[in-house]
């Protein structure tokens, strides 16, 4: 972020203390409490056992205890809703990949007639609620086969991510310099080498974050994950914990246990890329 | 054989054609991966919402048309009560998130350090399924042992069950939602904010304008098409609401959580009443497509109607 680097006016050095008060980090410091107390809550009631987790609240546990992450893997299936998951995101972030670099490259730098319409309805698509979407794609996937399948719920989280990827990575692409790929052109590469070999490598922010929106999206969608996959053994993540216990008791031990493992595929991806995500989204968000 | 396909490609056509076609060709996996999931839905459900739908064994079928799906959706309270819901809680939520993600966006350009780690932390709750953070928010709100309930008892002495009435139930789930999306807009604002040209706000501090004045009259302005969009964005999403409400309160008490979406997965999928639920369905997309129309400026002014020519 190149933007960030505003030289800040001179003034008088001030004494470290003050300046470590100054209201602005006082203020960064109740945002990160108020971003962080729930995640805290979550994660140590994982610990918990299931008398101390249903009594008045303990900030740090009395008898901390493991046995929350060994119940969701044996008396609950989480091992396999994380696989499923995990097969479903990374197959349609792909996809989505794939084939949002071709068409993001042919919109952002291709003369295609009306680009910017085609950009303007893949977006509004993006946008319909997955409400309306539900009941026909049940039927669509109940006819080929592809209720509780992997292969099903990956297409329809591949079409659901395309625009947005499409849209960072048409911006990223256009931020590119053209001499480039002219060069590369001239030198007699085709269209799909120039791309991955030229275009791709500038674009890898682009990629990242579009990479990164996409698995999260599909890691943590729900409705059609519902609708689709509702067979315990085709369930993800979001389902499959949605779905632990009863009616009438709730096992928050367990349900904790298995959301702060859930968490860390995501949680370690934003971590580590913390600073593309919002790079690529800079590009992504304005106008390239 | 590649003689010949190469004088068609190569004689015939002109390179800026010949670069149309590779354009179409590259775009055409994506278009119709995103038609033959979207597009057909939507067109399916739509008819769906003004047939008579039987259910068979194994499904539905569509067996005549009629508008009696919308007007048992227009006499039934159930659904104006989850329109205005629905509608309520969207302008509630995000105008409060809107406004909190500007002002921790503001706070957080003005870090000198962590400003990396205070960006994770933040895209952490975005980041969560969104069910567990609602079997969370559940648990903190728990009238027996909720850590929520425990607070409240210390420092009011008394005991509440949040999610056991309409209107605090309705407030604790704007709450988790707030607590959930506002560092998603606090980061796209704080993009947002660096993109800024600098020297811009540099020329009106020269000129003397205070930081109120700067921020008001150069850089929100500035900021107006970014802010637009991370808008949009959460509008057509709070309004198709349905995790939250599923896993937290259960549409309750009653129905006063019960989202358009919620009602419309329940009309369809749990009573197995699919016209109704269908034109449940349909008329959430068409207000939000009316949205969409509204703002499409907005989109119009981010995609740009340049197109490219080489």
């Amino acid at each position: 972020v190149t933007g960030a680097t505003l030289s800040p006016p001179p003034r008088r050095p001030r004494h470290p203390l003050r300046r470590a008060l100054h209201w602005t980090n006082l203020a960064a410091l109740l945002v990160a409490l108020f971003a962080a107390a729930p995640l805290y809550w979550m994660a140590v009631s994982s610990f918990k056992g299931p008398k101390e987790i249903g009594s008045p609240p303990t900030v740090v546990p009395r008898d901390s205890t493991t046995a929350n992450y060994s119940d969701a893997f044996s008396h609950y299936h989480f091992g396999t809703y994380l696989a499923n998951s995990a097969i479903v995101s990374v197959a349609a972030t792909l996809v989505v990949l794939v084939l949002g670099t071709l068409a993001g490259y042919a919109l952002g730098r291709l003369p295609v007639r009306g680009s910017g319409a085609i950009m303007t309805a893949l977006l509004m698509i993006s946008l319909f609620p997955a409400i309306a979407l539900a009941a026909p794609l049940y039927l669509l996937m109940r006819d080929i086969g592809w209720l509780n399948s992997e292969q099903g719920l990956a297409l329809a989280y591949a079409a659901f991510n395309l625009p947005f990827a499409i849209w960072i990575l048409r911006n990223y692409f256009r931020s590119v310099p053209r001499e480039m790929e002219e060069v590369a052109w001239v030198d007699g590469a085709s269209p799909l080498r120039t791309v991955v070999s030229v275009i791709l490598p500038q674009a890898l922010p682009g990629l990242f974050t579009a990479g990164i929106f996409t698995f999260t999206a599909c890691w943590t969608e729900f409705l059609m994950a519902l609708t689709l996959n509702n067979a315990d053994d085709y369930r993800t993540t979001a389902v499959g914990i949605a779905l632990f216990g009863s009616q009438y008791t709730v096992p928050y031990g367990t349900i904790f246990a298995a959301a702060t493992v859930a968490m860390l595929p995501v949680g370690l991806l934003v971590l580590a890329f913390r600073r593309t995500v919002v790079s690529g989204l800079t590009a992504g968000a304005v106008k390239g | 054989v590649s003689g010949a396909s190469g004088r068609v490609r190569g004689g015939t056509s002109t390179p800026h054609q010949r670069y149309a076609r590779i354009g179409w060709i590259f775009t055409a996996p994506a278009l119709l991966v995103v038609a033959g999931v979207t597009l057909f839905p939507i067109v399916y459900s739509a008819a769906m919402s003004f047939s008579h739908v039987t259910v068979t064994a194994n499904g539905f079928r569509l067996s005549g048309a009629t508008t009696g799906n919308y007007t048992t959706l227009l006499e039934s309270g159930r659904w104006r009560h989850a329109l205005l819901f629905t509608v309520l809680y969207t302008i509630g939520t995000v105008l409060v998130e809107t406004v909190l993600g500007m002002l921790v966006a503001l706070v957080l350009e003005r870090l000198t350090a962590g400003r990396g780690w205070m960006m994770a932390l933040l895209l952490l709750p975005w980041a969560m399924i969104t069910v567990v953070s609602g079997e969370l928010w559940a648990y903190i709100y728990n009238g027996v042992y909720g850590v929520f309930t425990a607070l409240w008892h210390g420092v009011f002495g008394t005991t509440v069950n949040v999610l056991g009435t309409p209107l605090p139930a309705i407030l604790a789930m704007s709450f988790a939602d707030v607590w959930k999306t506002t560092p998603f807009v606090a980061v796209i604002v704080l993009a947002g904010l660096l993109m800024l040209p600098g020297d811009v706000v540099e020329a009106a501090r020269i000129d003397g304008a205070g930081a109120w004045t700067v921020f008001w009259r150069v850089r929100l302005p500035l900021l107006g098409p970014t802010l637009t969009v991370a808008v949009l964005f959460r509008v057509l999403q709070a309004f198709g609401i349905f995790d939250l409400p599923f896993v937290l309160t259960g549409g309750g008490p009653g129905n006063a959580t019960e989202s358009l979406a919620l009602l419309g997965w329940r009309a369809m999928f749990q009573d197995l009443r699919f016209g109704p639920g269908a034109a449940v369905a349909t008329s959430t997309a068409v207000l939000v497509l009316i949205g969409c129309l509204v703002f499409l400026r907005a989109f119009r002014s981010q995609v740009g109607d340049d197109e490219v020519t080489v």
